[in-house]
């Protein structure tokens, strides 16, 4: 019966990847912030003044055009699911015992495994709905676009030339969500060593709109002028000042493959269970269609957990993440937290997860969130489980209010 | 004219040699097993294992009982009312214990069992298997080894659950040169006096595999006695060599005791009637030895121990 079940499972693993991997049609949601105007940037209308054709570049563009990486950093992949909801067996008296520590992590990693020859396949649907970037609101971003010879210099002495560090801002309004549909599938090979995969599937809705107006250097509306009339400004043959682009997209995500290696519990009273797991994610999603990094990453991670009491888990994991398209997004990756049985089917768990780029690109480098979550189990191998993960430092990177995630977790 | 006559005879011995040549699977026929399991744990993943290893010729069907005797009860509900299986394998306690309640006329081999006979009635006479208790001449030659001078051994027991093992000791006993001095005890805080009484009068403790004994405040009293009055206290497990005692002694592994139970199984498929078969112990075992401990009591362990040893805590 179990191996029937065991068997199911995987078929539906294969259709539930198969049926996401298919080709998509190429969508460049990536750029669409830095298209937004146009890949040639804003062009002013022709002025009598200055008959040569003018164009303005951003001039930054406030790591909007890192959203890859800024999306990857800000959503936690779920832990290796290693839930105790079974037996572990009692040597001295002969019988096996109920285990009722714990429900395990959600979101952060504890060094026991799941068991010899268990599977675990969970499913988990997670919102994210981007409210900030490095602090500022999403729905009032400005960019700066400055002309292309603005380097050149401002000479005072002619408006034609000043004119030359007029700047055009537009207010930038952003509706970024996500939603990740992952399949997660945890195997212990042995009592000791478990294998598994995630594999998301992610809905992306981007939508930019953006109001943009010409000022001096000095921040004056309508630019430098030649008496009243103004050198640079909107017309027929311009750029248009209200533009707006972005779509949704929806496809496989970046896979996500692990293994945890237990390598010793129960040692003695004082040192914790340890274990080393290590995360390869693969550029499976589109990087272009903002459903992937386009790159692979490498992750050692270190875990520690003690149980106490039968009830209360702590836990710590420290490890390195590797990003080998792009070392600026190399990470030290670190959680502090807990679980804790507060009744014999309801656990607790919270946490504290963090991720520093040491050589980091100035947008996100250190962000930190505080994790929260229950983990139900109303049937002998069915867990349901809900968290929030909640951003404590929104000022760093691409950040949402929080972020919900629900799931329910069966273990064959 | 009577009414057995030859003929008859012949005709009614044929029939039932050929009811009970059917009733066995033939040669090049697999024999229908189904293996019952009281719970989802390594250990009895393991026996399985272990018996498939050495029943591959039979087809085993499993059943997980998820620790649920009433599902286990279910399950055989099911079992009784079509094809019945060639054998049952009962790995664990408790679905040994529905196994008992509900089948008498299929072969049943235990596996991962402690302490089988307090299960089993004596009107079972269709099971048989491989306990995990550790031979009680082994438990006492190893103290014996370790403490030659140790001439009284003290045990503490539940009679109602290991009065049969208590028997047996005092029958092996006498023949490793040591007396036993066993006291009786109907609950856990009664151990503490019996341990008390023994104060002076043994020079090795033995904890037994007993439910009343093993509550864990009797279990740190043992390990404390064992520290005051300087002699060596036996325990079951690496487990309780870990908290003190000198020697944990268990059986080897889950996979060892199910090849035990496969070889019973085969035996009976080839013919023989589970009764005429005893129980085993655990052929295989795991000793621990705890040598900080050994340092505190002031005993000097033997490298034959040492060597046999599968962990030494140092």
């Amino acid at each position: 019966m179990n191996s029937r079940l065991r068997a199911a499972a995987g078929l539906l693993l294969i259709l539930w990847v198969g049926w996401f991997a298919g080709p998509a049609d190429a969508g460049d949601l990536k750029d669409t912030i830095k298209n937004l105007y146009g890949s040639q940037g804003i062009r002013v209308e022709p002025s009598p003044f200055f008959p040569v054709e003018t164009r303005f570049q951003a001039s930054s563009l406030q790591g909007l055009d890192q959203l890859n990486s800024q999306l990857t950093s800000a959503i936690v992949v779920p832990s290796f699911n290693s839930s105790v909801t079974g037996f572990t067996f009692d040597i001295e008296r002969g019988v096996p015992v109920r285990t009722t520590e714990s429900l395990g992590t959600l979101l952060t990693e504890r060094a026991t495994t799941l068991g010899a020859r268990k599977l675990d396949v969970t499913f988990t649907y997670t919102r994210v709905k981007f409210t900030k970037l490095q602090g500022k609101d999403l729905d009032d971003l400005e960019l700066v676009f400055r002309r292309n010879d603005a380097n050149e210099g401002c000479d005072p002495s002619s408006p034609l030339l000043l004119a030359r560090c007029d700047i055009i801002k537009a207010n930038l309004k952003v509706d970024l969500t996500e939603d990740i549909f992952a399949l997660i599938a945890t195997y212990g090979l042995t009592a000791e060593w478990d294998v598994g995969f995630v594999v998301p599937v992610t809905h992306i809705r981007l939508i930019a709109k953006a109001h943009a107006a010409i000022f001096d250097q000095f921040g004056n509306p309508g630019g430098t002028k030649l008496g009243d009339i103004p050198i640079h400004r909107f017309g027929p043959n311009s750029t248009q000042p209200d533009a707006s682009g972005g779509g949704d997209e929806t496809g496989l995500g970046d896979i996500v493959l692990r293994t945890k290696y237990n390598f010793l519990r129960h040692y003695d009273d004082l040192i914790p269970d340890m274990a080393f797991l290590v995360e390869l994610k693969l550029p499976t999603g589109d990087e272009e269609r903002l459903l992937g990094t386009g790159g692979t990453n490498l992750t050692g991670l270190l875990v520690a957990s003690r149980t106490y009491a039968r009830w209360f888990t702590p836990h710590v994991n420290l490890g390195y993440e590797i990003d080998t398209k792009d070392t600026r997004q190399n990470a030290i990756r670190y959680a502090l937290g807990f679980d804790a049985r507060l009744l014999p089917e309801l656990t607790l768990a919270a946490g504290i997860i963090g991720r520093a780029k040491p050589d980091g690109s100035g947008t996100g480098d250190h962000i930190v969130d505080l994790s929260l979550g229950v983990k139900w189990n109303p049937i002998k191998s069915l867990i349901l489980r809900t968290n929030v993960q909640i951003p404590l430092d929104k000022n760093s990177g691409l950040r949402a209010d929080f972020i919900p995630t629900v799931g329910i977790e069966y273990i064959f | 004219m009577p009414i057995l006559t030859p003929r008859i005879v012949r005709l009614l011995s044929t029939v039932w040699l050929l009811g009970a040549v059917a009733s066995f699977p033939l040669p090049g026929e697999a024999a229908n097993i189904v293996a019952l399991k009281g719970a989802d744990v390594d250990v009895y993943d393991e026996a399985l294992d272990g018996f498939k290893s050495v029943t591959s010729r039979a087809q085993v069907s499993e059943y997980d009982m998820e620790g649920d005797l009433q599902r286990g009860k279910r399950f055989l509900a099911r079992l009784k009312s079509g094809p019945k299986p060639d054998l049952i394998l009962a790995i664990g306690i408790w679905a040994l214990q529905v196994v008992v309640e509900e089948i008498r006329d299929i072969p049943v081999v235990f596996a991962m069992v402690l302490n089988p006979s307090t299960v089993i009635g004596q009107e079972a006479r269709n099971i048989t298997g491989a306990s995990m208790n550790v031979p009680i001449e082994q438990q006492i030659a190893l103290l014996k080894k370790a403490s030659p001078q140790a001439r009284r051994i003290g045990v503490i027991y539940d009679p109602s659950k290991t009065g049969f093992l208590i028997k047996q000791a005092e029958r092996i006993a006498p023949d490793q040169g040591v007396r036993l001095l066993p006291k009786a005890i109907a609950s856990p805080k009664d151990s503490f006096a019996a341990l008390d009484a023994m104060q002076g009068e043994i020079d090795a403790l033995w904890i037994l595999p007993d439910v009343t004994v093993l509550a864990p405040e009797s279990v740190q009293y043992m390990l404390l006695f064992s520290f005051r009055n300087r002699i060596p206290l036996l325990g079951l497990s690496e487990n309780q060599a870990r908290m003190g005692a000198l020697f944990g002694l268990s059986f080897g592994s889950g996979r060892d005791i199910g090849i035990q139970a496969g070889e019973i199984a085969n035996e009976i498929l080839s013919g023989r009637h589970a009764e005429e078969i005893p129980f085993t112990t655990a052929r295989r075992l795991k000793l621990t030895v705890n040598l900080k401990t050994a340092g505190k009591l002031g005993l000097q362990i033997p490298k034959e121990i040492l060597d046999r040893a599968d962990v030494v805590i140092r």
